[in-house]
């Protein structure tokens, strides 16, 4: 028996591979945005462009620092409705798929229906959402929700038709039962189609909160940037684009973890 | 054993029906390892998927062990062209998916998963996962897999066509040492005639257009075999006789 074992990744890099990837991976993109966030700062200053037009980055950090307990305040609601929104999203998207996976009438009736409806401009119909269900979080809720539900269905319903066919004539040779085959071959075959999905519907679901705000809340960070736009404030306008950034960062690091470990248990 | 009696499978297509298999009947005793034999397209997969009960015959009967045959069996053991394995599962727990899936208790089977992988040499990679394997590897705990649930009869659709040369005259000796420890039914389909003249005791020839079987032909050598017997006169005149079917009905069908 002469077959070679197919080497193991290293579980350690050699030095020059550990020091490239670290400066590929980290240094580049923070001296990039040093960089830009450099240049911006000098441009503002040598061209004394007004703050209400554009304010330096200097100006949008000590606006952060000063509004601080008041930025966090309002991001609290715009993380959870997102939170919520993207939960709720995941969890009605992948029923919904397995429905149309297993279903034939299902998928004959449902399905052009849905790709119908992920190519409406979905933002266009925020307003709808307002008079259907009042100015209160639930509106927003369901309008992120229905942003972020589409991606899922669609990855989703792409990872259960990618089990390998050859692979469930065996299970059906195996007499398997459909629950069996769902649980222990179709699911984690998905995984890594559903987590591509999941990335970019934890965005939509921060994009849908964001426009709810804009169009009626009284608090959150979506209400923080038109507030202070109607108040010409431009760096709090910033300060709070800025709060967005890092509620997205961190939602969005929390799925890539999900997936990190998960994968590492059911990747390919 | 294992009688087909007229076998058609017609399937339909947007330019009409289209016939994969025109009328097979032959015959596999118990314990005996045919394969069939015949260029891409002449329906001998479909043959083997009706063989495994996954698609039904349009027109004439199979009958295993004496019972029609209307749906999978769980006495069988099938093998595909590719390895087909769970990425996520150790070897050893891809050998034993079958238990799993057939509601079997698991523990009652380790034992002899963990045999099955060392009779092929796998012994030292119970473990490991199959993107740490090598093709042929990956092909051998198929094997292994195909086995575990102790079936009475193994189907194995071109299992080592999708290896390299050499893995798979080393795979076809594996084959052979575990069929000979196991003499279970064989049908194994190929086209690699040297691999059907080494591991049959039977070749059958399928044709395209008409699919149908056109020869049966019995391989003489005594078992147990190893790979010696290919050097042999004999073996090369029967694969000469084989090749020149196979071109025969190729030029006839075009």
């Amino acid at each position: 028996m002469s077959d070679a074992v197919l080497p193991a990744a290293p579980s350690v890099a050699p030095p020059t591979s550990l020091a490239r990837h670290w400066v590929a991976q980290v240094v580049l993109p923070v001296l990039f945005a040093a960089a830009v966030l450099g240049i911006w700062e000098a441009l503002v200053r040598w061209y004394q462009v007004p703050e209400v037009i554009l304010p330096a980055p200097s100006v949008i950090w000590r606006r952060i620092l000063s509004a601080w307990p008041f930025l966090v305040q309002h991001s609290v609601p715009t993380a959870v409705e997102a939170a919520l929104g993207f939960v709720i999203a995941t969890v009605f998207g992948i029923l919904l798929s397995v429905l149309l996976v297993y279903s034939r009438w299902a998928y004959a009736a449902l399905y052009p229906n849905v790709v119908f409806f992920q190519l409406i401009p979905k933002i266009a119909l925020a307003p709808l959402f307002i008079v259907w269900l009042g100015i209160g979080p639930s509106s927003r809720l369901a309008f992120s929700v229905f942003i972020a539900f589409f991606p899922v269905v669609i990855a989703t319903l792409t990872g259960l038709n990618s089990t390998p066919p050859d692979m469930l004539r065996l299970c059906k040779a195996l007499t398997a039962r459909n629950w069996q085959v769902f649980l222990s071959v179709r699911f984690p075959y998905a995984l890594p189609h559903i987590f591509s999905g999941l990335k970019i519907a934890v965005t939509f679901a921060i994009i849908g909160v964001i426009v709810g705000e804009f169009i009626t809340a009284q608090a959150g960070l979506g209400y923080l940037v038109l507030f202070a736009s109607s108040q010409a404030e431009t760096p709090l306008i910033l300060a709070a684009i800025a709060m967005l950034c890092v509620v997205g960062l961190v939602l969005y690091g929390i799925v890539a973890g999900a997936e990190r470990i998960i994968l590492k248990r059911y990747g390919h | 054993m294992i009688s087909l009696r007229g076998v058609r499978k017609t399937y339909a297509s947007p330019a009409g029906p289209v016939e994969a298999v025109a009328g097979v009947s032959f015959d596999i005793k118990e314990g005996e390892f045919v394969s069939i034999l015949g260029p891409s397209g002449c329906g001998k997969s479909t043959l083997l998927m009706m063989l495994a009960g996954l698609e039904h015959a349009s027109a004439g009967t199979i009958q295993v062990a004496g019972e029609a045959l209307t749906g999978p069996r769980r006495d069988a053991g099938l093998v595909f062209q590719d390895a087909t394995l769970l990425p996520w599962l150790s070897a050893r727990d891809n050998v034993l998916f079958p238990i799993k899936m057939m509601r079997l208790e698991r523990d009652k089977y380790v034992a002899r998963a963990e045999e099955l992988l060392r009779s092929v040499g796998l012994g030292d990679f119970m473990d490991k996962r199959p993107r740490e394997l090598s093709g042929g590897m990956r092909q051998r705990v198929a094997l292994c897999r195909s086995l575990i649930h102790e079936p009475s009869i193994m189907l194995m659709d071109e299992p080592f066509s999708a290896l390299d040369a050499i893995t798979r005259d080393e795979m076809a000796l594996v084959l052979l040492d575990l069929w000979s420890r196991h003499r279970k039914t064989g049908v194994f389909i190929t086209h690699s005639i040297r691999e059907a003249v080494l591991l049959s005791d039977r070749v059958l020839v399928m044709t395209r257009r008409p699919a149908v079987v056109v020869a049966d032909v019995t391989i003489p050598f005594a078992r147990p075999r190893d790979e010696s017997i290919q050097d042999s006169a004999e073996f090369n005149a029967i694969v000469a006789r084989l090749r020149g079917m196979i071109e025969h009905s190729i030029k006839e069908a075009a």
